[in-house]
């Protein structure tokens, strides 16, 4: 039960990351949309989640976040990552890569059996 | 962290931020849907349904950004409150039995702490000072004569400082009006020792003070005694004070915090040791007699040295100097002992009366834990239904645990402040623990860090111990299980049981309790009743000090004389004497080495003899048979043969033959004859054997500095007494300072205030036990009745009497009981070895006590379970079947 949210959180963590290293300074509504088109809308998420995570990722202090004003003139809170954050998205994107690797080589083998 | 915890604190501001954020989430969802076609309202519901629940939302956000643990603290503190506020009663009584045990054992150790822990408050490092004693030949405790004390500094390197001090009552101002001042005769280290700073000024230093004799007149003064006198006035440095009649230079002050080198007692003067013999007016003697043995000495030990160490070496140099010193010496030696085990100070006397107390206000503060434990085990049992329905809704067993301790605890808490609230007051009280005489005492025991580090252990310990058992109780229970007997009505038999263990073991520690106060109070009684040879009654005595008015033998002699003829014609007074010693007061005896004529001491006996001087009439006036020979006269005087009175077992001792009028004795250089035979009196405890004793006449042998006491035999009231004893020493000489006037009554009570206080105290303590667990008694057999009322009704139905019903009541409680006297004497008789020492005339096994004791305490149970068995009694079958 618990590894399950686990890596479930860390994988919406990545991406959150990911998506402000990419685009630069994003408010909440923004990741949720780049999150939404990356995944092609197949990862549905709920998007008040992303408040959760960013929370956390600030007390981590991997992104950093500060007032300003929305594209509709709105007052809005920016999202952008820090440096520590790039480090942990550059370690976090390798141990991915090398989980989705493995998992990707154990189902096949599983296939193919 | 620090993010964290401050999240908890501005949890508001923070909501605030987020629900702006999800504001703007919200319309930029609904713009969205807007273009996309929606209407303005559909727009906004949608995007709502798209965040999902901002209220849950921001529950969830709460519980990422804060500390869970501290969160829940805080949420199980305001439940603790709200159910506090909703039961004031059970709130009440817990919070003001567990201030009784904790404020009591506060106090307490508040006192223990004063006197025995922290001896020397302001001292830097006093773990490290340590006190050095000379033994006599046979093991007696003995001050050391500064010579000895010089070799032994020189000689000990362990010990990295030495000082003497001496308590001196110093009689300060001019001669119009001397004021008594208590001081201590110290040597240059002393403050080195000490490692203290002065407030302005300066201290001794060992080159300037301990050479030359009485060429010092230098005093540093208490914070105290220059805030009171000299107005704090830095001035005062430079300037000089009149100290018996001579004018001392101000040198220094100590600081605020430092009152003396002496636990509980307060000093304001500090003068060189060197000046002893000016101001005790007893000339160069002092200082160079090796027998003059008068001084306490302080130890600092040195660096990474240990006591043992330097005790050893303390040892092996007094034996080297037995020897040098073979003919005031042989046979000496010397020790060090922690300062709390020193024999001069209170702390010799106080150490087994605090250690009781301490234990007892400890078995005290079990019984309020118990009793504590015992109303929320009660509690806990009604609340059985929501414990299990939120553990049925899935709260964690830990969670239950976390909500009940920390009920205890606030419960503790409020407790340990109602406690403090009690022991500021108590430890104010300090000054009841010491007799009312001749010592300079501290006002009160300071309730300082180390006390309220001890009061917040005690109460987190008594939240722990008293919380534990229904915390885990109530939490272990099983959800379907609870759930049912609820339904029933009825109380489940663990915690039935539980309830059982509380009271049996409150009862056993009452036993404890109570059988150690029956003791003590015995013993005091016998104490208070041995007879000690004299008739105290209507006896008034006053201090004299002629050393203050710089008087030599000669002139005291004539004083005591005309001052004797004033008293005399005094109305209703019958007699006056006068002496240099109070039986049975605090202070030590004199001594003097004898030898006695057709008597062969063995090479080790101790032949070290107490004795007092006395005028004529003495006797006559403490009503003391004289059962041979004579009493003094007032031909008895320096220019006389020397003659003596000894007591009967001197006669049973020393003179076997029983011939003793005209044996000669040795002493002071001069043989005395003996004259008199007077009956054996007690002289310094009432507890003592019988012990060879002997007075010779003051005219013969008194130098001023031996201190002297007049003692008046008077029919006006005590009072008005003194107050002729004080007008009427002004009258013959105003520059005599006159101190303690007392009752010779009041003065022996003082001898037995150890005794009495351990007495009056642990009595005190032991009826609070008892009253606690009769309470708890109560408490748990009220509550058994009206758990089984059920039960009671269907007895009743099948036909059970009401004196059945209550006979089952009662047989409940009686079991508690009875295992709880059982274990507590038990208990008791294990202890009895450690009381033993403490007891006169009563055995610690004392059959009597202990039965009273348990028969006491059956009565008060009795009592206790009488009530709730009355209820049961006079239950309606009808009523109680109906009653769940």
């Amino acid at each position: 039960m618990e590894n399950k949210t686990e890596i479930l959180q860390g994988t919406l963590d990545l991406m959150v990351l990911q998506a402000l290293q990419a685009m630069g300074p994003l408010h909440g509504y923004g990741i949720a949309r780049r999150i939404e088109q990356l995944s092609e809308e197949s990862l549905k998420v709920n998007q008040g989640t992303v408040y959760l995570c960013l929370v956390r990722l600030l007390q981590k202090k991997w992104i950093k976040a500060e007032w300003g004003t929305s594209e509709n003139n709105r007052k809005a809170r920016f999202y952008s990552i820090s440096k520590a954050g790039q480090k942990q998205l550059v370690q976090e994107t390798e141990n991915w890569q090398r989980l989705s690797g493995t998992i990707g080589r154990l189902l096949q083998l599983s296939g193919t059996r | 962290m620090a993010g964290r915890i401050r999240a908890v604190f501005q949890s508001n501001e923070l909501d605030r931020d987020l629900r702006m954020e999800l504001e703007a989430h919200i319309q930029l969802l609904a713009e969205e849907h807007i273009r996309k076609g929606a209407s303005q309202e559909e727009a906004q519901r949608l995007a709502r349904i798209e965040l999902g629940g901002v209220e849950q939302l921001r529950e969830a956000h709460r519980d990422v950004r804060a500390l869970p643990w501290l969160d829940t603290l805080l949420q199980d503190l305001r439940f603790a409150f709200r159910l506090f506020r909703k039961s004031p009663g059970f709130t009440a009584i817990a919070v003001l039995t567990l201030a009784l045990g904790i404020g009591a054992s506060t106090t307490i150790f508040s006192w223990v702490r004063s006197v025995l822990l922290n001896p020397l408050p302001g001292v830097a490092n006093p773990e490290r000072v340590a006190a050095l004693e000379t033994l006599a030949p046979n093991g007696e405790w003995l001050p050391t004569s500064y010579l000895d004390f010089r070799d032994l500094r020189d000689g000990c390197k362990l010990s990295e400082k030495m000082s003497v001090t001496k308590p001196m009552d110093l009689a300060v101002g001019n001669e119009d009006s001397f004021e008594r001042v208590w001081g201590e005769a110290v040597s240059g280290d002393f403050f080195d020792l000490l490692q203290l700073k002065p407030e302005i000024g300066r201290f001794f230093s060992r080159e300037e003070v301990d050479h030359e004799q009485n060429a010092h007149p230098l005093v540093v003064i208490g914070h105290s005694y220059w805030a009171s006198h000299l107005h704090s006035d830095p001035q005062a440095i430079g300037t000089t004070l009149r100290i018996g009649r001579f004018p001392y230079t101000i040198i220094g002050v100590a600081p605020a915090t430092f009152s003396g080198s002496m636990a509980g007692l307060s000093f304001q003067m500090w003068v060189p040791a060197t000046m002893y013999g000016q101001l005790a007016s007893t000339g160069d003697q002092t200082l160079v007699d090796r027998k003059w043995r008068t001084f306490r000495v302080l130890v600092r030990l040195a660096a990474g040295v240990t006591l043992s160490e330097a005790r050893a070496e303390v040892q092996s140099h007094a034996i080297d100097m037995a020897l040098a010193d073979a003919d005031t010496n042989e046979g000496m030696s010397a020790t060090l002992l922690p300062l709390w085990k020193s024999h001069y100070g209170i702390q010799d006397f106080m150490l087994g009366p605090l250690s009781i107390l301490m234990a007892a206000s400890g078995v005290l503060l079990l019984i309020v834990c118990a009793n504590v434990a015992n109303l929320l085990l009660a509690r806990a049992t009604t609340r059985q239904k929501e414990f299990s329905i939120r553990l049925a809704l899935g709260a964690p067993r830990s969670r239950l645990i976390r909500q009940l301790l920390t009920e205890s605890l606030l419960i503790a808490l409020a407790g340990a402040l109602a406690g403090l609230f009690l022991a500021v007051p108590l430890s104010g009280s300090f000054g009841y623990l010491l007799p009312h005489s001749a010592i300079p005492t501290l006002a009160s025991a300071p309730i300082d860090g180390g006390v309220l580090l001890f009061m917040i252990s005690v109460a987190a310990l008594a939240a722990l111990l008293a919380g534990m058992a229904p915390a885990v109780h109530a939490s272990v229970g099983k959800v379907d299980e609870a759930l049912k007997e609820r339904v029933r009505g009825g109380t489940s038999a663990r915690s039935a049981r539980l309830l059982g263990f509380f009271v049996t073991s409150e009862m056993a520690l009452a036993v404890v309790a109570l059988i150690a106060a029956g003791l003590l109070v015995r013993s005091f009684r016998n104490v208070s009743e041995v007879r000690t040879g004299f008739d105290p009654d209507h006896v008034d005595i006053a201090r004299l000090d002629l050393s203050a008015a710089s008087y030599d033998a000669q002139h005291a002699d004539s004083y005591c004389l005309r001052f004797r003829e004033q008293l005399e014609r005094q109305p209703g007074v019958s007699a006056v004497a006068y002496t240099d010693y109070v039986p049975l007061s605090v202070s030590g005896g004199s001594w003097e080495d004898l030898q006695i004529q057709g008597y062969v001491a063995s090479p080790s006996e101790n032949m070290k003899i107490y004795r007092s001087l006395t005028a004529p009439g003495y006797f006559d006036l403490m009503k003391i048979p004289i059962l041979q020979g004579r009493d003094f006269n007032l031909h008895d005087d320096a220019s006389a043969q020397p003659v003596m009175i000894v007591n009967e077992e001197f006669v049973r001792h020393f003179i076997p033959t029983g011939i003793s009028l005209g044996r000669r004795v040795q002493g002071w250089g001069k043989w005395f004859t003996i004259v008199g035979v007077v009956q054996d009196t007690k002289v310094f405890r009432l507890t003592e054997p019988p012990a060879p004793y002997f007075y010779v006449p003051i005219r013969q042998i008194y130098r001023p500095e031996m201190g002297l006491v007049f003692f008046v035999r008077t029919t006006a009231p005590t009072d008005s007494a003194l107050a002729t004893l004080r007008r009427e020493a002004q009258n013959v000489d105003p520059s005599v300072p006159v101190f303690d006037a007392s009752s010779l009554n009041d003065s022996i009570a003082a001898s037995l205030f150890g005794q009495r206080i351990s007495a009056e105290l642990l009595s005190l303590l032991g009826s609070a036990a008892l009253l606690l667990a009769a309470m708890g008694l109560y408490g748990v057999i009220s509550y058994s009745v009206a758990q089984r009322t059920n039960e009671m009704g269907i007895r009743m139905v099948l036909g059970a009497q009401a004196t059945d019903v209550s006979r089952l009541v009662i047989r409940q409680g009686a079991k508690l009981v009875g295992i709880g006297i059982l274990l507590g004497t038990l208990a008791s008789l294990a202890l009895s070895r450690l009381l033993a020492s403490l007891l006169f005339g009563v055995s610690a096994t004392d059959p009597i006590i202990f039965l009273g004791v348990a028969l006491l305490l059956s009565l008060v149970a009795l009592a206790a379970c009488y009530i709730p068995a009355r209820r049961a009694a006079r239950l309606d079958p009808v009523v109680a079947l109906r009653y769940s």
